[in-house]
């Protein structure tokens, strides 16, 4: 597995009259991923930190914006499920047709905020040399 | 008159009523309606609500106007605040036209105790609160189901928790719906959305999500509050929570399948967040086991947050004052429901928006049938909440839908970026307000000026005539996720 997320993934909460918008940047299409990990993480952080811990995430899809909507929710259900709060993106496969990857976390009491991840205003485009993600949190 | 937005024109119909025609836009099939007066109607317009709205307005099936209620604020898809009905059997439905959060609603307990009663026992009060209701996301509640007792869940509803002791039958007549909604699918309700609901029974939430102590500070309608069983300086327990992880998913679930079959059915969309299929359609059958199965566990969630409450009441005010604390009512502010409205059966998607039929209609209990169904609308964290009674209006301009809150009017970045939590805290303990709440960065989202003016939200829903004003409930204490 290699884990080439790229220089400075970047995530940015916008204004939003109700609910949370975010947008990603990065200089390849796996770091749109690991900027929606850290706005992920940056909403759900909170509480003590526990045990680390690795855990595995597999998703079939061809389509980018839903893979990164399922990305998303993923991380979602183990936070919520399995009290894990992500830190970082240890390694990722992301091909044609999904993506396979180690996220590297802690066991904790994430932050009660996130209900689901919507397909309103989904962005996932290459737009001068630069990728650009967006999507919008239901809290 | 008319009045320009950046959207589109707005035509005033009356004082409280304006609209955006039909013919604004080549794809939208019935008129956008708003009720607001100015000052709400510019709040209204600061973000992409009507916006929303118009997109609401194109869906296969709707009919009459698609309605905004005066706390309406965007959201994802359709606007928070937003109503729409299809006809039935084949207008479509859409989990976006609900929510992530189905069956999101309010629960309002009346104590047998007046707030001169409580004296110091008000801070020992929230903080039981705080210690018997886990509010977070993932926070396992105090009732733990097998596989099987949480389908009993999601097809009885609350009646499933009579047997563990947990409400009564009382509570069951006054909850709308009679806290069950027919058709309900635990099948239908994912693996993932099951091992998310498992444990959450009997937890609050995150976000706006509260229980409040407060006081009845005024009643406006005797008869009413007589009715509801409200008199002035009484302590009542407002509850706002929803179908956690549990409903959160069935929308994730059904939401991608209805994305990925709409192009079968000839639906085409200006916003992917309102995927949708003909109710009538297998999908959509689906959903609406599925949602159906989801409000039943909200209702039963609201029970199980009243009995922690009732416990609460136990400890710290003595049994006689907990068997004696009765619920006013629960309502549902996040749902479709099958309702009969100018001759026809439609498919009401109410999305922060809240049922509100009149004396004498036959779905509401008989202690209420001449004075109409109670309403709660919540106010912003710190302000007066709002009882009211469904008016005969609402039966005629709005699908029997009222409000549901004040509606936000601030992003929760700019909220935290004007007022920091532990300031906050400060400012309402001044006002003599109780809170426990773990997260300051939570606390300062809730800030009461990110949301609109709940009075005059109000007062918008009494003169236009779909609610009128019974009592106003003030905060003596909140717990918040």
């Amino acid at each position: 597995m290699s884990p080439p997320v790229g220089a400075r993934p970047e995530h940015r909460f916008v204004e939003h009259g109700g609910e949370v918008e975010v947008e990603l940047t990065a200089e390849n299409e796996i770091g749109i991923f690991a900027a929606g990990l850290d706005a992920f993480a940056e909403l759900v952080a909170g509480g003590e930190d526990g045990e680390p811990t690795e855990l595995q995430i597999v998703l079939p899809g061809r389509d980018r914006t839903l893979l990164l909507v399922d990305w998303l929710n993923e991380l979602l259900f183990l936070a919520e499920v399995q009290q894990f709060v992500p830190r970082r993106i240890a390694a990722i496969e992301l091909e044609a047709d999904g993506l396979e990857a180690t996220v590297a976390g802690h066991r904790g009491t994430p932050r009660p905020l996130v209900k689901g991840v919507a397909l309103n205003g989904l962005r996932f485009e290459q737009e001068g040399g630069v990728w650009h993600g967006r999507v919008v949190f239901d809290v | 008159m008319a009045v320009s937005s950046s959207t589109s024109e707005l035509v005033q119909l009356d004082e409280m009523l304006w609209e955006i025609p039909a013919a604004s836009r080549a794809d939208m099939r019935v008129p956008a309606r708003v009720f607001a007066d100015r000052e709400l109607l510019e709040a209204i317009l600061a973000d992409r609500a009507l916006e929303q709205l118009q997109n609401v307005a194109t869906l296969p099936g709707v009919v009459e106007a698609v309605l905004a209620m005066p706390d309406v604020h965007q959201g994802y898809g359709f606007p928070v605040g937003g109503v729409a009905a299809t006809a039935l059997p084949d207008g479509i439905v859409s989990p976006g036209g609900v929510g992530y959060d189905i069956n999101c609603g309010v629960r309002l307990l009346a104590l047998p105790v007046s707030a001169d009663e409580l004296g110091a026992r008000r801070e020992p009060l929230v903080h039981e609160f705080s210690r018997a209701i886990p509010a977070g996301t993932g926070k396992h509640g105090p009732i733990r189901l097998s596989s099987d007792e949480l389908d009993e869940v999601l097809r009885a509803g609350p009646r499933a928790l009579l047997a563990r002791g947990i409400g009564c039958e009382d509570d069951l007549e006054r909850t709308e719906s009679g806290g069950c909604l027919p058709g309900a699918a635990p099948a239908a309700v994912s693996a993932r959305a099951h091992e998310r609901g498992a444990g959450q029974l009997g937890t609050a939430g995150s976000g706006n999500h509260f229980i409040e102590l407060q006081r009845v500070d005024r009643v406006f309608d005797r008869a009413a509050a007589d009715a509801f069983g409200l008199t002035e300086g009484q302590l009542t327990v407002l509850i706002h929570s929803g179908s956690r992880g549990l409903g959160h998913q069935v929308c994730t679930d059904h939401v991608r399948v209805m994305d990925a079959v709409q192009a079968r059915y000839g639906i085409e969309l200006p916003d992917r967040q309102l995927a949708c299929a003909p109710a009538s359609s297998p999908e959509g059958r689906a959903y609406l086991g599925a949602m159906a199965a989801a409000a039943n566990y909200a209702f039963a969630n609201r029970q199980a947050l009243a009995h922690a409450v009732r416990e609460s009441v136990r400890r710290v005010l003595g049994h006689d004052a907990a068997q004696a604390t009765r619920q006013v009512y629960d309502v549902a502010h996040n749902v479709a429901k099958v309702e009969r409205h100018g001759g026809r059966d439609v498919l009401v998607h109410r999305k922060g928006a809240t049922r509100a039929f009149p004396a004498g209609s036959a779905e509401i209990p008989a202690d209420f049938a001449r004075v109409g169904q109670p309403v709660f609308i919540p106010g912003s964290m710190g302000t007066s909440s709002y009882v009211l009674a469904g008016e005969p209006g609402s039966m005629e301009r709005s699908f029997g839908t009222t409000c549901h809150g004040a509606g936000r009017a601030m992003s929760r970045t700019r909220a935290r970026k004007t007022i920091g939590g532990a300031e906050l805290r400060r400012q309402l303990e001044s006002q003599g307000i109780v809170v426990r709440c773990p997260s300051n960065q939570g606390l300062a989202e809730e800030a009461p000026f990110a949301y609109k003016d709940v009075g005059r939200v109000v007062s918008v829903v009494e003169q236009a005539g779909l609610a009128r004003r019974v009592a106003r409930l003030v905060p003596l204490g909140v717990v918040k996720g």
